[in-house]
């Protein structure tokens, strides 16, 4: 079978005819038709070639199917479609649904219920999401809260593994979108609140048996840092991930994987963000802290680092880089370059030389104050001494973006290779950030902030943007009345498409940002809009509802059952429960 | 209703297991520090009785009595509020106790029972729906200092109702 990965298809002239990221052996061999993966191919594009729906007929957009989850938590993720079939992941208790695309209301062919202990819920620092399961080799493979990895079968819904990764009780859970590749499944875990040692595990596709499992941060050893093998493109010496700590910090250091994984097939490297580090107070912990708020590229097979770019040393500001990784093949200052692209929780977007992670271009999408700018050279930030926190600090004063970041790492981002633009939502907000000791108490959070949020300049809350990676200049942008959550989706048809917190979804012209149409969902929006062919033939667009993630936390009194959430860290988005409550519904739209 | 005692709870069992319990609440008294668990662990308290539950039949089971040693003491509930930041628990109850993951503890609303001895057993043993055990790390003075905090806390008022102005 021939593997195009997006950014190849790049590569061709805009004349050729779209062929789509041929990833997996299908139950049908129409790929076009279908959504596989999370972000639809390795290359983490969130593009499909489907055309009929174009921004001359997007108007005419409508719900044609709903259907319930039964669950209230945030609805983070995207549904995938295989044949004739969309299967959907719920958050906590996390049910897989597998919808008969066949039959008028699809209904359901199979739901598979798995046990998901509740304890998980306590350990989860912010809401108990779901970012999306991976069809392969006829599973349909995901992770659940309380650190398991299951395999379904893809036609009858009977579970075929499951795999304990993660252990609760040190305060790990899983959130994660896993990818499969090279008779792999690639997992990690979330916990940047409870002071995990973070990693990342190559699970067997066919057992689910761990064969590899690689930390990201601590001794090379334990980082499957091998040298000869391990060159970052800015860092030498062996043990970083220890000697850019004080002595065992690195073992409660954080470095989560709850994002987002891609592949590049030519190259043979799989790329993953990883999170803060811990605890929240960073004079706890001086030195870069390596490799948390960094970019990892590893092999697949045997979990062998290849590379590691940090782009956040020394976090100070909780700045996550659980954020996409999406790979397209740019021209940059007139040369060709396999390309990596990352809208970070700090403000910076990124454009890296993929192969060797050498830093091209990075400039703010979003209003930045922490640091003045991204040295090329070096790669590091350079930092503004007056935003540096720490307990001592007290509070220190406007800090932006916050750190929800200049777009959540929740939200991915996507790319046209028509228009060669990537979209994606962003947080409008800056901060306070009053760190304080933290102690370490195995299971509970290890943090250590007081962190109240204010509106940036303009007054607007989020934005959706279409931005040049090639030379980091943001192309054309939507302002929203309330930060953005939602991922992002782009068509061939030219149309983008997204959905806000307050519960619209709403499609867009790729090339203006022109609103096409807009539709009231009923809850927030923080799920990625993706898009397949029916079995009729014709072009759908799908997307849950069911606000939550962090929004649980910060405006809480969208909540049905928690009446005093009216408080303090809310204040600057009081107004959202007046538009929307949770609620997790899946919703399809079509012409 | 009649005073009617339901044939498997015995009430001399059930004082029987209440007794150390309440000594060892009383025993702790005037150690407001937490101790980890280890040499001075105390024994597991017993069940309570759960006001807000309802009673099948209206037979209400018997169960031990727990007392707040230092019910109302509002220096003990002042060194509880450091306690709640010590242990973590405002990582996921929020600063002050006003919810974040984990509910608000201040809204004078209890999924498990909002009396001493019921706060005192949903921190001391955990709960299912993600609260840890802190009976270990903590100890019954520990968790009875926690206790004593928390509902120090003043209910804000008008809590049902949120409004945005009228037409």
């Amino acid at each position: 079978m021939r593997r195009f990965s997006a950014c190849s298809i790049a590569m061709l002239l805009s004349a050729v005819p779209m062929t789509a990221p041929a990833a997996n052996a299908a139950l049908s061999t129409d790929d076009d038709a279908q959504w596989q993966m999370p972000a639809r191919d390795y290359a983490g594009t969130r593009f499909s070639p489907l055309a009929q729906i174009t921004a001359d007929n997007a108007t005419r957009l409508h719900p044609v199917w709903t259907f319930s989850t039964g669950v209230l938590a945030g609805h983070e993720g995207q549904p995938l479609v295989v044949g004739d079939t969309m299967y959907v992941v719920t958050p906590w208790p996390n049910v897989l649904y597998a919808f008969d695309l066949t039959k008028e209301g699809y209904p359901l062919r199979w739901k598979y219920r798995p046990d998901v202990s509740a304890n998980a819920i306590g350990v989860s620092c912010c809401d108990t999401v779901n970012r999306g399961a991976f069809y392969a080799d006829g599973k349909i493979i995901y992770n659940l809260l309380d650190g398991h990895t299951v395999a379904v079968d893809a036609k009858t819904g009977h579970e075929l593994w499951k795999t304990q990764i993660a252990d609760v009780g040190s305060g790990e859970t899983v959130t994660m979108a896993p990818l499969v590749v090279k008779g792999r499944v690639i997992v990690g875990a979330s916990g940047g609140e409870f002071g995990i040692y973070g990693w990342t595990k190559g699970l067997d596709l066919k057992t689910g048996s761990v064969v590899w499992t690689a930390h990201n941060i601590g001794p090379d050893a334990d980082m499957l840092a091998k040298p000869g093998d391990f060159k970052p493109p800015y860092d030498s010496g062996a043990d970083l991930g220890v000697h850019s700590w004080p002595p065992d910090r690195w073992r409660t250091g954080g470095a989560p994987v709850w994002g987002w994984i891609s592949y590049d097939p030519g190259l043979g490297l799989i790329y993953y963000g990883t999170g803060n580090a811990g605890p929240y107070n960073a004079e706890e912990r001086p030195g870069d802290n390596k490799w948390t708020a960094s970019v990892l590229a590893r092999r697949p097979e045997d979990g062998t680092l290849v590379w590691a770019y940090q782009f956040t040393p020394h976090d100070s500001w909780d700045f996550d880089a659980a954020g996409a990784m999406v790979l397209a093949d740019l021209t940059v200052a007139g040369k060709p370059v396999k390309a990596l692209v990352h809208f970070d929780k700090n403000g910076f977007a990124y454009t890296l030389d993929r192969t060797t992670g050498r830093l091209l271009v990075a400039e703010p999408f979003v209003k930045v104050n922490w640091a003045k700018s991204i040295d090329l050279k070096t790669g590091r930030p350079v930092i503004d001494p007056d935003k540096q926190t720490g307990a001592s600090k007290g509070t220190v004063k406007d800090i932006c973006p916050c750190l929800e970041g200049g777009v959540s790492p929740a939200s991915p981002p996507a790319y046209s290779p028509r228009t060669h633009l990537f979209y994606t939502s962003t947080n409008n907000l800056c901060m306070d950030y009053g760190s304080t000791r933290a102690s370490y108490l195995k299971g509970t959070p290890f943090m250590g902030i007081n962190s109240p949020y204010s509106v940036g300049p303009g007054g607007y809350l989020g934005t959706f943007l279409a931005w040049d990676a090639a030379t980091g200049k943001k192309v054309w942008e939507n302002k929203e009345a309330f930060p953005n959550w939602s991922g992002a989706l782009v068509t061939g048809g030219d149309v983008a498409f997204y959905g806000t917190l307050d519960g619209w979804f709403k499609s867009v012209d790729a090339r203006t940002g022109k609103v096409l149409s807009k539709f009231k969902v009923g809850s927030g929006v923080v799920g990625n809009p993706m898009t397949y062919r029916g079995p009729d033939g014709k072009q759908y667009v799908a997307v849950y509802a069911g606000i939550g993630g962090d929004w649980l936390l910060l405006a809480g009194d969208v909540r049905s059952d928690d009446p005093t959430d009216v408080r303090a860290p809310a204040d600057y988005v009081k107004d959202i429960a007046r538009h929307t409550s949770q609620g997790g519904m899946i919703w399809i739209f079509g012409l | 209703m009649n005073a009617h005692t339901p044939r498997h709870a015995n009430p001399n069992i059930s004082m029987w297991r209440t007794l150390p319990l309440v000594c060892l609440a009383l025993s702790a008294c005037g150690q407001h520090v937490a101790s980890p668990a280890g040499n001075n662990a105390p024994a597991p308290p017993p069940a309570v009785a759960y006001e807000a539950h309802v009673a099948a039949g209206g037979f209400v089971p018997p169960g031990g009595s727990l007392h707040n040693p230092h019910e109302g003491d509002a220096a003990v509930a002042k060194s509880g509020a450091t306690l709640f930041t010590a242990m973590n628990c405002d990582g996921c109850h929020g600063p002050d106790a006003s919810g974040a993951v984990g509910p608000n503890l201040g809204d004078g609303r209890w999924r498990y029972g909002g009396a001493d001895p019921e706060v005192f057993m949903s921190i001391y043993y955990g709960r299912p729906k993600g609260m840890p055990a802190f009976g270990g790390a903590l100890g019954a003075d520990g968790v009875w200092t926690l206790v004593t905090y928390l509902r120090s806390l003043k209910v804000p008022e008008n809590v049902p109702t949120e409004s945005w102005g009228h037409p």
